[in-house]
């Protein structure tokens, strides 16, 4: 995720990280990580308390003021197995949910054209 | 092949979803357009897929069921048997292109299983010994260490600055993408083909970009272990 600062409402940390801020912590899927001082009462996530706490790499490009922050770490790539909401476009740019496939088993393939 | 699949499953209630990560939708179009899928066909510039499953390489895939959870983590996702495995490396050749050829015929010998996998899964669901629990499913993952985040950071640095124009600082971003997780192919092929493609032609796989990386696809490929490793075989 791409950052021009370094603080951002709960709900937007989670649509992009899939992390939610809840009374124990920050959690996904059945894991929860305490993270005391993380999230101020206005529901504002302190992304960089947040990143130290989940283990996400959180690197500046100094010349550009822009983050990136990178998924958690120190475990496995999957916290948990319920798969992620994911937006893409096709070739056309129409937007496309993963989501819509709900009720079909899906093979989902990486292919690239290099 | 993919097409082939989903025409074959799509009865049983099995849909594949392609997903391309090239930066420039253009460069997938043309595949797409040939093999004219009737199941979703998306385009991953950003490289998503890597940080929400773990993929690492192409092909790779993942299984969801129905509910939308997944059964088998990112893996290696080749349906049809590599004709390099088979092939006779001519004695003939220089070394250094016997070498590539010759771990190329180490690539997993499981192709015709997966495929099998997929068509059981496809019939049998849950009940299929290849849909996994959730708790396999995360167990069997790929590891992901500090150093990995790091990389998915400086990967979308570089994507970012790329967008804004300024190449050099991209290509030093992906560089330290590169050197914190090697084993990451999409990171690196997709950064190399910019270099080694020439304005307006197909995505060039070779890669040699020693100008820019100092390095090569092949380089890469003996360094890091060869055709057993190139891949993340599916365990069945």
């Amino acid at each position: 995720m791409l950052l021009t600062e370094l603080t951002m409402p709960a709900v937007d940390f989670e649509a992009a990280t899939g992390w939610a801020a809840k009374p124990e912590g920050m959690c996904k899927g059945a894991v929860c990580v305490p993270a005391p001082g993380a999230v101020g009462g206005d529901g504002t996530i302190d992304v960089t308390a947040v990143a130290a706490r989940l283990g996400m790499a959180l690197v500046e490009d100094v010349h550009h003021n822009v983050w990136a922050l990178g998924p958690e770490s120190g475990g496995r790539a999957l916290t948990t197995a319920v798969a992620p909401e994911l937006e893409l476009p096709d070739a056309d740019g129409n937007p496309f949910k993963l989501s819509a496939m709900h009720g079909r088993k899906v093979l989902l393939v990486a292919w690239a054209s290099w | 092949m993919w097409q082939a699949l989903h025409e074959e499953l799509a009865p049983l209630g099995l849909s594949v979803v392609t997903v391309a990560l090239d930066f420039d939708p253009a460069k997938a179009r043309p595949w797409i357009d040939v093999a004219a899928p009737t199941h979703p066909s998306l385009i991953d510039s950003e490289h998503r897929v890597d940080e929400l499953f773990g993929i690492s390489n192409v092909p790779m895939a993942v299984w969801i069921d129905e509910t939308g959870t997944l059964v088998r983590p990112a893996e290696g996702a080749a349906i049809q048997v590599s004709p390099l495995r088979s092939m006779e490396v001519p004695a003939d050749l220089p070394e250094r292109m016997r070498q590539v050829l010759t771990e190329m015929k180490n690539f997993p010998d499981t192709a015709e299983a997966y495929r099998a996998a997929i068509v059981d899964w496809a019939n049998r669901g849950a009940e299929s010994p290849y849909a996994l629990t959730p708790e396999e499913v995360i167990e069997r993952s790929q590891p992901r260490s500090a150093d990995h985040s790091r990389a998915a950071a400086c990967f979308e640095l570089g994507h970012h600055l790329h967008l804004q124009g300024d190449h050099d600082a991209a290509v030093a971003w992906w560089k330290e993408a590169h050197a914190l997780f090697p084993e990451n192919w999409t990171y690196k092929r997709q950064a190399w083909t910019l270099e080694s493609t020439p304005e307006g032609e197909d995505s060039d796989k070779a890669q040699e970009v020693q100008d820019v990386y100092g390095t090569s696809w092949s380089d890469e490929f003996l360094r890091l272990g060869g055709g057993a490793a190139y891949v993340i075989a599916p365990d069945l």
